[in-house]
């Protein structure tokens, strides 16, 4: 039977039984009139015997079975009518659940990106990353190749053990239109056996034993789909054929399938060599390689089981370290799962305190929406009251009630989904750049599930129990007295004050950890960086250098196109660095040995144009200039950091000039000829590292830094127009220089700084929009509960005036309410500020994480902005009209 | 308005099965309206037994989903157009094994209630 027919059927029966009971009475007054009575007295003595018509109308209807239906369609229509006369008491309820299932349904998806994120791989729970660290300090490294053979042969945990290591330097793939930079990774034939992932084109590497001389893969790339696709077009013949990656010659085997990558969050497209095995593998020291584990653990091994027992075969190898420090950094094994080891921790936390937040404003929300929906289920007392005495039954009306708040809820949910999206775009366009985290996806259904059904539940509640109470309430009183103080009134106001308490407590919470973080924002921006960055444009050079083997790139290439971009109209200096500072892109570290003390330093490879860029500080001694050339005394300028480590006098570090050291040519020792004040490297929070600064025109194929000085290149230029317009003429030049710079990319010094607050500026702008949010929501709560109560008490309030109280002991009678609210809020708020505060404390910056001063302007802000809202319902109490107030009930 | 709820209280409540039965055994003497019914199972039960219409209607309707009655429009002996309910043949053994049930549990009821009779 279709669903049309029975309708008409259903509605056909109804009013057969209408007909049916109409008879049924019909024949019982009938009788009485028969007995004698008149009619009218019979008429109202059937009718009292029958009891209420549509009552049985109804419970006969639920024997059908369709009933539930009706009722439902019946308490849609209701719903909506109710919506469509209080469309603010409406919008205001779904914008606030909406708000808060938004930010809290956004915050997860970023979380569950991060911290939960699916892997690429076969069962990757089973996963585990080893690292090796010392027992006292957390510095962690990768794992030697002879403690890797003997981890392989002793272990009992896993089923199989893969390695890997980049490849040197940057590596570039020639695809059929040029080279591209790509990531080049080393990897042991057995790694995507371990991950369980097989190539989508061609075959693995083959298996052989680990060790040295295994080469049957020597010579073979695996590449991934997307350094196939960007270089070859996704050409299926790529498989045979002979690829040049950083001028070698490789066969290609395999192409691995699409979204696979090992190492995860690669900035460059991947392709997989094997790794040979060297002499600096033989051996157990400093300067031993490094390899990244990958091992799968065998069924029924959990990870405690796999960490106590490689922590035992740890403990049997480190003696084999001679070097007690080395002995001492590679005594522990750290094995942790491997989507784990991908975030780094204070990242991890970090997002876990912004999710709290948002969950926090989404608690805000929803006390918000329990508050509106109490008073208003305390309103219609009289309305249901009036719909009891009518006859309908309480579950009925309850129903009723649970539908209409299921409507609201249930629009809310809808908007709210819609707000998560667009937050996950708008977190996706403030992420900072060197943040690897992948917001490709979107929400997360799952979550936004969760978070719905729990407002429909706390929706259905808050509006369940007003009305609940309402129908166990006898009907006579509620519809005699009419007025709305009736019995729970008191008890209902109470509650309603502690849930706006409990709002502004959370709310001031949030505004704190809010101001912490524009606190540390402020501070780092005010940090001396040691250099100027206004009016500088960087451009990022990335180019194959091997092209430039057997000549001096520095001749060939970097000196004539300095000279160009110098001639350029606007440029007012121009300079190279291997990496401007806070860059990001290309660091060298070295040591090396001086007077028996190791010195770990950061190697920059300048241009003498760069101080005229920058500005940096000279302490002591001068800058490199045009007349250190390749022919001069080769010179150094260190940091003033360097300084304090190495100079012979600690407190001047004027004294480490003239000093020689490094090797830079053959045979002759560079000198110090100056020292820079320190200046921010890596990040504005971390001070400077001890960092040697090398005269670029003095490198040449002969000195031992050749290689890697001249890698990488950050080619910055100081101008008189603005930066951004720089950038054509600039990269018309670089093309003309070397047709592989056309893909070099842009950015003005001064969004460099901006890129390196990264996730604290994140962090904060979130939690300026959450504590926003927050402020807004519980004012909102708190004024419309003072309006409220001001409406509900108008006649006492002009019983008052008419008895000769002064005005302003009304208004002071509103407003010691709004005051008691606020007080108590703030001081659950500060208690809860100081105790959650530890969990940002890893992203603060020069303020400390319990500051008197942030919780203090935190909590003016909130009870300023409180007690004005307080002020506008507390003037109408003061001036309520006595005669007006007592006529209008 | 208050709904006159007190005439009802001293009446006892039947049980839904009981009600069930007491209707398809009026029923056995032909077919008979809602009215009818609850006059004659007033009447029978010497005034005791005052079934409610939120009560009768609601069985009846039961009764006619399973099968056990069927109704038709009709005209009473006054010429009033009333609904008839009428037993089937599925009522009428409905109704049989009913009463077996009901002496089995009146007996055991009684047995209880008396034990003096059983020694």
């Amino acid at each position: 039977m279709s669903f049309l027919s029975r309708i008409f059927r259903h509605e056909s029966r109804k009013r057969d039984l209408e007909a049916e009971l109409a008879s049924h009475l019909r024949m019982a007054i009938e009788e009485r009139m028969s007995r004698g009575e008149p009619a009218d007295e019979a008429r109202a003595a059937a009718l009292r015997e029958f009891g209420s018509v549509p009552l049985i109308e109804d419970v006969t209807r639920a024997t059908w079975g369709w009933l539930w239906l009706e009722r439902l369609v019946q308490d849609l229509g209701y719903a909506f009518r109710q919506i469509r006369r209080s469309p603010g008491f409406a919008a205001t309820v779904v914008g606030t659940l909406a708000l808060g299932i938004g930010a809290a349904a956004a915050m997860f998806t970023v979380v569950d990106h991060v911290l939960l994120r699916a892997l690429p791989f076969r069962d990757p729970g089973r996963l585990v990353a080893m690292r090796e660290h010392g027992a006292k300090d957390a510095q962690q490294s990768g794992v030697p190749w002879l403690d890797l053979q003997q981890w392989m042969a002793q272990n009992h945990s896993f089923s199989q053990i893969g390695f890997y290591d980049g490849m040197m330097g940057r590596n570039f793939l020639e695809g059929t239109s040029g080279a591209m930079q790509v990531a080049g990774e080393a990897v042991s034939p057995g790694l995507f056996a371990t991950l369980g992932v097989n190539p989508a084109l061609g075959r693995d590497f083959l298996p052989e034993p680990p060790g040295f001389g295994a080469d049957r893969n020597t010579g073979t790339v695996i590449l991934s789909d997307a350094a196939w696709k960007a270089a070859y077009g996704a050409d299926p013949a790529i498989l045979g054929r002979k690829v040049r990656i950083n001028d070698q010659s490789y066969l290609v085997v395999g192409v691995m399938p699409p979204g696979f990558e090992i190492p995860m969050d690669s900035t460059f497209p991947e392709v997989w060599t094997t790794i040979t095995l060297g002499g600096e593998d033989r051996k157990r020291w400093y300067d031993s390689p490094n390899y990244n584990v990958i091992a799968r653990l065998l069924q029924g091994v959990s990870f405690r089981t796999a960490a106590a027992e490689m922590s035992a075969i740890q403990k049997r190898l480190a003696p084999a370290y001679t070097d007690p420090r080395v002995r001492q950094a590679r005594s522990e094994v750290l094995v942790q799962s491997y989507a784990d080891s991908l975030v780094a921790a204070n990242i991890g936390k970090a997002l876990l305190a912004l999710f709290a937040a948002s969950g926090v404003l989404w608690l805000i929300a929803i006390v918000n929406a329990t508050n509106l929906l109490l008073a208003r289920g305390t309103a219609r007392q009289r309305e249901i009251a009036m719909r009891g005495a009518l006859g309908a039954s309480r579950s009925r009306i309850l129903q009723q009630f649970m539908i209409e708040s299921l409507v609201l809820s249930g629009t809310a949910a809808l908007v709210g989904t819609g707000l998560a999206l667009g937050a996950v775009r708008l977190v996706r366009s403030v992420k900072p750049a060197h943040l690897n985290v992948d917001l490709s996806a979107h929400v997360n259904p799952t979550i936004l599930a969760v978070l719905c059904a729990l407002t429909l539940v706390t929706a259905l509640v808050s509006s369940a129990w007003p009305a609940l109470q309402a129908v166990r309430a006898p009907i006579e009183p509620a519809l005699k007295q009419g007025g709305p103080q009736s019995g729970s009134g008191r008890r209902h106001n109470r509650m309603r004050s502690l849930l706006v308490a409990v709002e502004v407590a959370l709310s001031l919470m949030l505004l704190v950890a809010c101001g912490l973080l524009l606190r540390t924002i402020y501070t780092l921006r005010h940090v001396p960086l040691g250099y100027r960055t206004d009016h500088i444009l960087v451009a990022h050079l990335a180019i194959p250098s091997y092209r430039y083997s057997g000549r001096n790139i520095v001749v060939d290439l970097y000196q004539p196109l300095l000279d160009r971009v110098q001639h350029l109209r606007g440029v007012e200096a121009a300079g190279y660095m291997s990496e401007v500072p806070l860059g990001q892109s290309f660091n060298i570290e070295f040591t090396l040995a001086m007077n028996g003390k190791s010195i770990n330093a950061i190697l920059k490879p300048v241009s003498p144009g760069i101080q005229r860029i920058f500005g940096f500080k000279m302490l002591a001694g001068r800058f490199f200039n045009d007349q250190d050339t390749l022919t001069s005394q080769p010179v150094v300028v260190v940091n003033r950091a360097f300084a304090r480590l190495y100079s012979p006098d600690q407190h001047d570090p004027a004294a480490i000039v003239g000093k020689k050291f490094l090797n830079l040519r053959k045979k002759t020792p560079a000198e110090i000829i100056g020292v820079v004040d320190d200046e921010r490297q890596a990040r504005i929070g971390e001070p400077s590292q001890p960092e040697i600064e090398i005269c670029l025109p003095q490198i040449s194929p002969d000195s031992g830094m050749y290689q890697p000085a001249t890698i990488a290149m950050d080619l910055a230029v100081r101008t008189d127009r603005a930066p951004d317009s720089m950038i054509p003429d600039l990269r018309s030049i670089l093309r003309g220089a070397n047709p592989e710079f056309a893909h070099a990319t842009f950015n003005t010094m001064d969004q460099v700084v901006e890129d390196s607050f990264g996730s604290q500026r994140l962090a904060a702008h979130l939690l300026e929009i959450f504590g926003a949010s927050a402020l807004l929501l519980s004012i909102a709560g708190l004024y419309g509960l003072l309006a409220w109560v001001v409406a509900q008490r108008t006649r006492e309030m002009g019983v008052r005036i008419a008895l000769g109280a002064p005005r302003g002991n009304l208004l002071w009678l509103v407003m010691r309410q709004a005051g008691a609210m606020l007080a108590i809020g703030v001081a659950a708020g500060a208690a809860l500020a100081w105790l959650s505060a530890r969990f940002i404390r890893s992203y603060l910056y020069g303020v400390g994480a319990h500051d008197g001063w942030t919780l203090a302007a935190a909590a003016a802000l909130l009870c300023a902005s409180g007690l004005l809202a307080a002020y506008i319902p507390a003037r109408r109490a003061a001036t309520v009209d006595p005669m007006t107030a007592l006529r209008a009930e | 308005m208050t709904p006159a709820r007190q005439p009802y209280r001293n009446r006892i409540e039947l049980f839904q099965g009981t009600l069930d039965m007491l209707i398809l055994q009026t029923l056995q003497r032909g077919p008979m309206h809602g009215y009818g019914i609850a006059q004659a199972l007033r009447v029978r039960s010497a005034e005791i037994l005052q079934v409610e219409t939120g009560s009768l209607y609601p069985a009846l309707h039961r009764l006619e989903r399973r099968g056990w009655v069927a109704s038709e429009w009709g005209q009473t002996e006054q010429n009033q157009r009333a609904k008839f309910y009428r037993m089937t043949a599925a009522g009428r053994r409905q109704l049989a094994q009913e009463r077996a049930k009901w002496e089995t549990m009146t007996t055991a009821i009684a047995g209880i209630l008396d034990p003096a009779v059983e020694s």
